[in-house]
Order: C-alpha cells, then sequence, then structure tokens
C-alpha cells in the first residue's frame, strides 16, 4: 500500500521514463531488421506529435486541430533540403519537377536550401515563427477553445490548398521525393539502419524532458491556471495570450522537428501530410493515450499507428470502426485516455487514510495536476 | 492572372454575381443545421459532413431500393437523418454538454463510425440520385442561364430559413429554445426541459443535414466522403456567422458572394485561399463571428 | 575531392561503428535485400492499391483485374512451371501508407516486383524506397511522364499519347474553339501542355485554361467563363468525384452535348454509371481499351471476367485492361529473365532489363498487340476514341491506324531523352533516377 498516488510520484515518473526509452534504445540490439528500422522511426515521429499535442491541448487547453501544418512546413523545409543535395549548381541547377513546370530558374525560396544547415535551420524556424504570427493574432483577439480549434481547421486547410496550387514550387500534389538520404557533414544517415530509430528516439526522449521541466516550471503552473480559468488569470495581471502563444509555438516547434525527421526517414513530402485527418488522428493519438500524460501520449501514438500497420489487414474492413468506436470510449468514458485509467488503477492501491484525505475537495486535492 | 482584367466583361460578371447568390445558398443549407446545434447547445458537431452524407444515402436507398420520387425522399431524409441525430444525442452527446472540446472529438469517432458503417453497407462505389427530367434543365433570363435545380435549392434554403425562424421566434418551443440558450440554469428554473430542447434542436439540426445531403447528391456525386468536403465550409459559414440563424445566412451568403468573386478574377484554387485568409483577418476583428448570441457566462 | 572526403569519413564512421555493433551501421548493399526465386517455389509479387478511402473507386477494380490475371497465369501452369503468389495490401487512400507498405512489400515480403498505384502522388510517394532497393513497380495507368527511373514499368498511356488523336478528331467534327479544363494538379496540366502542341498543328484555338481544386464540387464559375468563351468543345482532365459533378453541372446549366461536348481523358465506363447516362451520354473519351472493343480477346476476356468471382462490379475498364496487360508484361518479361540468367539469379533489375521490347501480343491483349519500349519502359500502344452511347456504354468512333510510341520528355527536348540507363541530356550526361 501507498501513502499517496504513485502515479503523482516525482521520483516514479523519472524512473518510468528512464525505463521507457532505455527500453526503446535496445530494439535496434535484437533486431536488424531493416524495414522495421525505417518504420519504428516513424511511429518515433507520431510519437513526437502526439507529444507536441499533449503540450498544447493536454498541458495547455489549446485544442490544435492543425499541427499538420507546423508538420508539413518542417517536413517540406527538409524535403527541399535533401532534394538540393542532390542538385548541382552546375550541371542541374533546379529540381526535375521545376523543368517541366516552366520555372526558368530556382526561385528565390529555394535558394537558401542549397545549404544544409541553413535549409534545416529554414525547416524549423519558419513554421515556429507562424505559429507565434497566428497563435498573437488568434490569442490577442481571445479566440479560445473551439473556436481556435475550427480555426486552426481552416488554417490547415488554407496552406494545404496554397502548397497545392504553387505547383512550380513545391510540385503541387505530387509533392518532393527526395531520390538520395540525407547526408550531414558527409554522413549519410541510412533511412533504414538502427542509426535513423536512435536519432528519432534521442529527438523524442529529450523532448520528452524538455517538456517535462516545463510542464514543472513557474511558467508552467501559470499556464495550467490559464487553462483552467483564463479569466482569473487575466485579471491577476497575467498576459494569458503571451502564455499561450508560448505553448502553442514551442508545441509547433516540436511538430517541425517530427516534420524533418519524418522526411529523412522515408523521403517523401506531399500536401498530404497537411491533410485534416491526418492533424485529428493526432488528436486522437494523444486523446486515446492520455493527453494529461507526455508518456501517455506518446504510446497512444505507438499503438494506434503499430495497430494501424499490424491490424489493420486483418480487420481491414472494420478497423475505422474500431478506431472510431475506441475513440468514443474513451472520450465519453475516459477523459484522460489510458494513462488516466493507469492513474485510477494506481490510486486504488492508496492506503485508505490517505485516498478519504485526497477525495475530500481541498488544495491538496486540486493542486495535484500534471501526470 | 495576367487575364486579370483582360477580358473582363459586364454581363459575365453579373452573372458571376448572381451565380454567387446561388453558391451561398449552397454554403447555407449545408451550415443550417450546424448553425441550430452549435447556436442552441454549443456543440461542435464534426460528425456534420455525415449526416449530409447520410441524407443523400437515404435519399439514394429510397430511390433505388423503394422507388420513392425524388421530392419525397427530401422529407424523407429529414426524418431519418433526424433520428440518427436523435440516438447519437440520448446516447453520447448529452454526457458531454459541459464539455465542449470533448463532444468536437466524440463527435469526430462518431464521423469515422458512420463513414465507415455506410462504406460496409453500400459500398464505396458512388451512387447516383435521379431526378425527374425538368430538374436537368436550365432557365434563361436575358444574359443570365442558371439550372433549374439550383434555384430549388435556393428556394428550398429560404424556405427552411424561413422556418426555423418561425420556429425559434414565433412558437413557444422557439421561446424555450431560445431562452436554454441565453441561461440554460434559469430557464430550467422556470421549468423548461433542457434536456429536452437540446434533443430536439439536435434531432432537427441533423434533419436539415440529411435535407441538404439530399440535394447535394443531385448536385454532386454520393460518396461515404462526400461529407468531408462540406464540413470545413459549413464550420466557417457557422464561426463567421457568429453561430445565429442571421449570421449564418448573411456569413453564407457573404462568402458565396466572394467565392464566386474571387473564382471570376482568378481561379478556384485561388479564391478558396482567398476566403481562408479574409476570414482570419475577419476573426481577428470580430472573434465571436458576424452576429454573436449573447450567452450568460458561466 | 569532395567525394573522397565523403568517402572516407564514410568508412572512418563504418569502421567506429562496426566495433560496437556489426550489423547496425554498415551500410547495406541494397541488392542483397532483394527478393530471389527457387525453382517450383511460388514467385512473390505485390498488389499494392487502395482497397478503402477515396481512391478505392478505381484502385479496388484494378486489385480485381490483378487478382484475375494471376488466376489465369497460374491455371495456365503459371510461369516456368511456379505459381505467381500475391501480397494483396490495402494503401487506404493515404499516400503515408503506401510509402510505408512498399518498404514492407520489398525488405519483408521480399517481392520481386509490386503492381500498384493509380495517382501519380501515391507513385511518388513508393518511388524512393522502390529506387534505393532496386526493385519493380509495374504501374498500370496513365499519367504525364516526364520521369526517368530504372525502376518502374508503365502499360497505361503517357500524356503525349492520350490526346494525340482526340483533339484533332474534335476539331475536325466540332470546330476550332476549345476550352480546357482539370483537375488541378500536375497530371491535368502536363497533359493540357501536350493536347496544346496537337492544338495547334490541328490549327484550333485555345480559349481558356481553367483548374479546379480536387475533389471541389462546385463548378459554376467555370461554367461561367466557359458560357463567355463560347468554345466547340471542352477538353477535360477533370478526376474523380469532381469529375462526375462537373458532368452532372454542365447539363444541369443548360450547356448542350450537341453543341459543346466534352472530350475527356478520364470519364469512362465507371464515371458514366456513377454519374448516369443521362449526363455523360455523347461526350468523348480517349482511352487505349473500351469494354465494347469489337475483338474476339476482348469478347473473351470481358465475358470470362465478369463471369469470374472478380467481376461483381460489372465492367471492365481501361484501368482494369492495362493491369490485366501488366501482368502479362510481368509473366513475358520474367520468362525471357529466367531463359536468359537462370532461375537462381533473377533480380528485379534483371527483370526490368528483361522487359525491355516485351510484346502482349492479339490474342492475350484485350486492347490489342502493345509492347513496352525498350528506352523508357512505357507502352506503344494505340489510343482510340469512344463516344458516350444513350445505355453507358462507348461506341468506337475512331482508332488509330498505328501505335502511338511513348515519350515522357516529348515536350521537353531541352532536358533529354529518357533512356534505359537513365535521363540523357542533349548535352551528353547521363541522370539517373529522374523523378
Amino acid at each position: 500500500m501507498f501513502k499517496s498516488n504513485p502515479y503523482h510520484n516525482k521520483t516514479a515518473q523519472w524512473v518510468v521514463y528512464v525505463l521507457f526509452f532505455g527500453a526503446l534504445a535496445f530494439v535496434p540490439v535484437l533486431s536488424d531488421d531493416a524495414f522495421m528500422m525505417n518504420q519504428f522511426a516513424t511511429y518515433g515521429v507520431f510519437g513526437m506529435l502526439a507529444l507536441s499535442i499533449s503540450l498544447c491541448w493536454g498541458f495547455g487547453g489549446i485544442l490544435n486541430l492543425g499541427q499538420g501544418i507546423a508538420f508539413g512546413l518542417g517536413a517540406y523545409g527538409m524535403a527541399m533540403t535533401m532534394q538540393m543535395q542532390s542538385q548541382d549548381p552546375e550541371t542541374s541547377p533546379m529540381p526535375p519537377f521545376m523543368l517541366n513546370n516552366s520555372v526558368e530558374q530556382l526561385p528565390l525560396m529555394w535558394e537558401p536550401f542549397w545549404h544544409t544547415g541553413w535549409g534545416i535551420f529554414i525547416a524549423l524556424a519558419v513554421p515556429t515563427l507562424f505559429c507565434v504570427i497566428f497563435g498573437t493574432i488568434m490569442f490577442r483577439a481571445r479566440v479560445s477553445g473551439p473556436f481556435f480549434a475550427i480555426m486552426s481547421l481552416a488554417m490547415l486547410s488554407a496552406w494545404y490548398t496554397i502548397i497545392l496550387d504553387s505547383q512550380p514550387f513545391t510540385n503541387g500534389v505530387n509533392g518532393i521525393s527526395p531520390p538520395a538520404p540525407l547526408s550531414i557533414g558527409g554522413f549519410e544517415i541510412d533511412p533504414y539502419s538502427g542509426f535513423i530509430y536512435w536519432m528519432v528516439l534521442f529527438l523524442l526522449a529529450a523532448m520528452t524532458l524538455i517538456i517535462k521541466l516545463i510542464t514543472t516550471s513557474k511558467f508552467g503552473l501559470i499556464v495550467q491556471a490559464v487553462r483552467a480559468d483564463s479569466e482569473r488569470v487575466r485579471f491577476l495581471g497575467y498576459s494569458v495570450s503571451y502564455y499561450e502563444t508560448v505553448i502553442y509555438a514551442v508545441s509547433g516547434f516540436i511538430a517541425a522537428i517530427a516534420g524533418c525527421c519524418w522526411v529523412v526517414a522515408v523521403q517523401y513530402v506531399s500536401p498530404a501530410q497537411l491533410d485534416v485527418s491526418f492533424s485529428i488522428s493526432m488528436v486522437i493519438w494523444a486523446g486515446i493515450g492520455g493527453r494529461m500524460s507526455l508518456l501517455g501520449s506518446i504510446i497512444g501514438a505507438f499503438m494506434i499507428q503499430g495497430g494501424q500497420s499490424y491490424l489493420g489487414d486483418e480487420f481491414l474492413a472494420t478497423w475505422l470502426l474500431i478506431l472510431g468506436g475506441f475513440f468514443i470510449f474513451v472520450v465519453r468514458f475516459l477523459p484522460k485516455g489510458l494513462a488516466g485509467l493507469l492513474e485510477s488503477g494506481l490510486g486504488l492501491l492508496v492506503a485508505k487514510p490517505a485516498a478519504e484525505r485526497e477525495s475530500a475537495p481541498g488544495p491538496v486535492a486540486g493542486a495535484k495536476v500534471q501526470g | 492572372m495576367d487575364s486579370l482584367f483582360g477580358n473582363f466583361d459586364l454581363s459575365a460578371f453579373a452573372s458571376a454575381l448572381l451565380l454567387g447568390i446561388s453558391i451561398g445558398s449552397i454554403w447555407l443549407i449545408a451550415a443550417l443545421g450546424l448553425t441550430i446545434i452549435y447556436g442552441t447547445a454549443g456543440v461542435i458537431n464534426m460528425a456534420h459532413g455525415e449526416f449530409l452524407m447520410l441524407g443523400a444515402y437515404s435519399s439514394y436507398m429510397l430511390q433505388a431500393y423503394f422507388g420513392v420520387p425524388f421530392f419525397l425522399c427530401i422529407p424523407a431524409s429529414f426524418v431519418i437523418v433526424g433520428l440518427v441525430g436523435l440516438i447519437m444525442e440520448r446516447g453520447l452527446i448529452r454526457y458531454l454538454y459541459n464539455r465542449p472540446l470533448d463532444t468536437l472529438l466524440a463527435t469526430w469517432g462518431v464521423s469515422l463510425v458512420l463513414m465507415q458503417g455506410v462504406r460496409l453497407i453500400f459500398g464505396s462505389d458512388p451512387k447516383y440520385i435521379a431526378v425527374p427530367q425538368m430538374f436537368q434543365e436550365s432557365v434563361e433570363i436575358g444574359f443570365f442561364s442558371i439550372s433549374l435545380f439550383r434555384i430549388v435549392v435556393l428556394l428550398i434554403t429560404a424556405l427552411l430559413v424561413a422556418m426555423i425562424w418561425y420556429l425559434f421566434y414565433r412558437t413557444r418551443f422557439g421561446m424555450q429554445v431560445r431562452a436554454v440558450t441565453q441561461n440554460k440554469e434559469m430557464a430550467a428554473a422556470f421549468g423548461i426541459n433542457s434536456g429536452r430542447v437540446y434533443m430536439m434542436t439536435f434531432a432537427l439540426g441533423a434533419g436539415l443535414a440529411g435535407v441538404a445531403g439530399s440535394l447535394f447528391g443531385v448536385l454532386n456525386i454520393v460518396l461515404p466522403t462526400m461529407g468531408t468536403s462540406y464540413v470545413v465550409q459549413a464550420f466557417l459559414v457557422v464561426v463567421v456567422g457568429g453561430g445565429s440563424l442571421v449570421g449564418s445566412v448573411a456569413a453564407g451568403a457573404g462568402t458565396g458572394e466572394l467565392q464566386s468573386i474571387f473564382a471570376y478574377f482568378t481561379s478556384d484554387t485561388f479564391a478558396r485561399f482567398l476566403l481562408f485568409v479574409l476570414i482570419v483577418i475577419l476573426l481577428r476583428y470580430k472573434p465571436q463571428g458576424l452576429f454573436a448570441i449573447t450567452k450568460a457566462r458561466r | 575531392m569532395k567525394i573522397s572526403r565523403r568517402g572516407f569519413l564514410k568508412k572512418t564512421a563504418v569502421a567506429a561503428a562496426a566495433i560496437a555493433a556489426p550489423h547496425l551501421w554498415v551500410p547495406v548493399t541494397r541488392e542483397a535485400w532483394g527478393a530471389t526465386l527457387k525453382k517450383g517455389e511460388p514467385i512473390k509479387i505485390g498488389i499494392l492499391f487502395s482497397l478503402t478511402g477515396s481512391l478505392a473507386v478505381p484502385e479496388e477494380d484494378s486489385t480485381l483485374a490483378m487478382q484475375y490475371a494471376i488466376d489465369e497465369i497460374n491455371a495456365a501452369g503459371g510461369i516456368n512451371g511456379s505459381p505467381i503468389e500475391p501480397v494483396i495490401i490495402d494503401a487506404k487512400s493515404d499516400f503515408n501508407v503506401y510509402s510505408e507498405k512498399m518498404k514492407e512489400l520489398i525488405l519483408r515480403h521480399k517481392v520481386i516486383a509490386t503492381f500498384g498505384c493509380y495517382t501519380s502522388a501515391s507513385r511518388k510517394a513508393v518511388l524512393p524506397a522502390v529506387m534505393q532497393h532496386k526493385s519493380l513497380l509495374y504501374y498500370p495507368t496513365c499519367y504525364e511522364g516526364a520521369e526517368c527511373t530504372q525502376n518502374t514499368i508503365c502499360t497505361g498511356p503517357l500524356a503525349n499519347q492520350h490526346s494525340k488523336d482526340l483533339i484533332p478528331f474534335m476539331v475536325q467534327n466540332f470546330g476550332k474553339k476549345v476550352f480546357f479544363v482539370g483537375s488541378d494538379y500536375v497530371w491535368p496540366k502536363e497533359s493540357n501542355k501536350n493536347a496544346k502542341v496537337w492544338l495547334e498543328q490541328a490549327g484550333g484555338e485555345l480559349l481558356g485554361e481553367e483548374y479546379i481544386p480536387l475533389g471541389s464540387s462546385e463548378f459554376t464559375p467555370v461554367l461561367n467563363k466557359i458560357k463567355q468563351a463560347n468554345p466547340d468543345f471542352i477538353f477535360s482532365t477533370v478526376v474523380g468525384a469532381s469529375d462526375i459533378a462537373f458532368h452532372k453541372q454542365f447539363k444541369q446549366e443548360g450547356f448542350k452535348v450537341e453543341k459543346m461536348p466534352i472530350a475527356s481523358l478520364t470519364t469512362g465506363e465507371i464515371e458514366t454509371k456513377a454519374m448516369g447516362v443521362e449526363y455523360g451520354a455523347g461526350h468523348f473519351l480517349s482511352a487505349p481499351y473500351f469494354q465494347g472493343l469489337d475483338n474476339p480477346t476482348n469478347a473473351k476476356f470481358v465475358e470470362k471476367f465478369l463471369g469470374s468471382k472478380y467481376g461483381k462490379n460489372g465492367t471492365t475498364h481501361y484501368n482494369m485492361e492495362e493491369t490485366y496487360t501488366s501482368a502479362y508484361v510481368f509473366k513475358y518479361g520474367l520468362e525471357k529473365a529466367i531463359a536468359d540468367h537462370g532461375i537462381e539469379d533473377v533480380t528485379s533489375a534483371k527483370l526490368r532489363d528483361a522487359s525491355a521490347g516485351i510484346k502482349v501480343p492479339d490474342e492475350v491483349s484485350p486492347e490489342g498487340l502493345t509492347w513496352i519500349d525498350p528506352e523508357n519502359f512505357n507502352t506503344w500502344l494505340v489510343p482510340k476514341i469512344g463516344q458516350c452511347q444513350a445505355d453507358g456504354s462507348f461506341k468506337i468512333v475512331k482508332q488509330a491506324a498505328e501505335h502511338v510510341a511513348p515519350d515522357p520528355y516529348s515536350i521537353y527536348p531541352d532536358l533529354g531523352k529518357c533512356t534505359a540507363k537513365g535521363l540523357m541530356a542533349p548535352d551528353g550526361k547521363l541522370r539517373t533516377n529522374v523523378i
């Protein structure tokens, strides 16, 4: 029996984090299946996206249905960088698709991508900057809740449309498929090796750590207060829009990193990455896994995408039915997702007197927030 | 873009303006059900597109299997989809009224289930709704010609708006709805059964989507995925309008008209993009939409 | 200089890593992962089409046609005595799934070749994996060209073949003025560029060119512009659900098919059935195959296919036929590769090389004799023009006298010529894997 719910125990949480990522790091040592390395690396990317949603929605209370924007822009930036690596200033200064789109010379927006470092910088900076600007506009106008969700959805559609329409610069719906893997400083990142898997896993672990630190800081406390009641925080003299924008932008930055990793792993980007259903599935991952829990969200992404890959063929026709039904169930009965289930499960282990204290409404129970 | 003013033609432009009304009526009828559901209960119904789709499929089903004439299929679709909405409200939505973000997500789950369910039942090949010969024709008024069926859509839209207005502002039920919208607790204190009001409005909104869907089945194609192409538009109308009936009428007409004009001067794709950007800018200054409903802050 | 340094760094990194965990870092020779065939054992191929989602309508039919062809080949003794064993995968109309499943087919199922993809976007999504593992993709549908990889064989018409006869035919019969309408993506734009070449040769005049967002169903703004321009006919490359909305609204808005027919590259038997014949009748389609094609091979194909368990949808249509033919291109190519190299040594790359010039004879191909171009690995075929009749079938109104050569770079002579080894630029430089 425990004195308090071990789910909320800080030490226990860190131990679980270390165990989780440590165990995952061993996977490539056990298997050298090239397909699996590549596939698991993409799962890692989905994990990052779920993590970014968890930060934004679970933690900041901002439901973002347009996370595909940051993801897609990051992915396009990386694809452009990789595409330019296989171009040569002398013999073939332009990607092949431009030649049949009546483009005379390399468009200005493509120029920086000659340099890999600049390319990656832009791939991360542009989506983040977009989030800052869009976030500032929206949150200053006090757009929040479902309204913000719908606006992020509309913005996503707008980006989707414009990328599709700018065919000479983006190759429209066909997207960009860089013919060779990314090479940094002469080292080629083999997308079918343990290296890509470790790279993605390392980034995922690092970002989880950073977010965990943010959530436990004073800044994090204020953000949670905004989630609970933004009006009261405003009355206390805080700039609510500032906190919302920062959280939204950090979450966008993570999605941009995910976008970059995605293209390194699959060597392909198209407007499909900005599809509405893809952005919503990110929310579904976090929702089912548990939006309040960073690990829960990541595991939600692994579960659903893994299920789609490995169960999908057996359940072919009924997969979406199962997924939809499961999601309805989770929203209806488990608003904190599977992680919330674990939380209440562990809560049962708590010694009786403590449980009674906790159940009484009071500052102690109220202060237990983030898991 | 070089043809920006190159082939500007007054009669063509006037046609574009008039067509804008027709496009607007399509935006509006797609958004009517959503407006009522959002305006009254504050529920963001992501399954709205699938309600439209169900409307089209129920018309198809009645016509193909039972030989019901098309114009009887429209009210029948209203009833069928309304019942689906009723079941959904009783089974799921009513537990989520105080969790607006969760209703959004749960209804998304419902939309997945509906889409896949229809696919399993009817297959994923496109279906087709037949209309009487005369509605495949057009009418010509001077330089302007428009399809007869679009006039029908416009008239049905106008009729529905009038009926909703009457229902909401001239009947006892409407008064109850408005009371519940403004302040649920106070309304309850006056003996209004807010649960029942929500249930009825949700069913009504779903039914309206059913009507719209059966009309879209004629203009467009009947597919399990057909709803998704309308639902973002419908949301924009509701958001711009602020969730009120008059707001949606204004927003539907305005966006339809703008889309037609932009498309006239540029391309259809760019017109869409312009519209999205304009809406974001508008919301910067009018975050609650054009005609927001006043609600008690809770 | 640069290359040698890169090579050095790579070797150092590999050496360092090899100590730690040998299999993790060593850059793998991709061919080593390729499929190997053994005598008497089934030959594994992948079938990668969408069976669910928005692309399911055309792609499910392609899967069925492919399964039918495999059954037919296996019933006749397979390839050199080995049956074909298909691995059928549903790509769920999701490009991410296409990309992932293609890798699974190559790396896990070790297929010798994959038949799949309908849209160019899905092809572009799978090609990086196909190229890196030197695998082989049979792409059985029409596409825009301007691509030169060493890993694809296409059995559908290229943009330069598709409208070659259609445009002159329409100009002769209906008049010089034409309006182009297409979906807003790569294939319609490329097709229209080719069509402009034929239009100029035929002495026609282009009045306007409009593109509609994919999946859009609102055609009144475009129809308004068309009405204003008043062309003699419309040349359409609108695809999918939009195409059906376009034909419906065309009639509903008062356009008359006799006065201004639509000449399409896409509106075939399936689309006409979906929109209702009253909207489809009278319009024209250019395709290498129609269900109503009058030859004994086709009569047998239609009868047997519709009678089989795969014929549930009741039509055979150009995509299905192109898929069916591609199975025979594979069969003949593999037989040749086995004869050349011996069954143990056949790889996907050797299969591709052996497929150069492979002919599918009249007795097998429902569209009539076709063959694979030995340089660019697209198909020599005869485009036909059909007019939709009141019962939804198509009547062949014109058939080219001879086969039209595929040329993926016909309108881009500056870029070079696609050869078996890669894209040969006019200055003699060779570039491989141009996508």
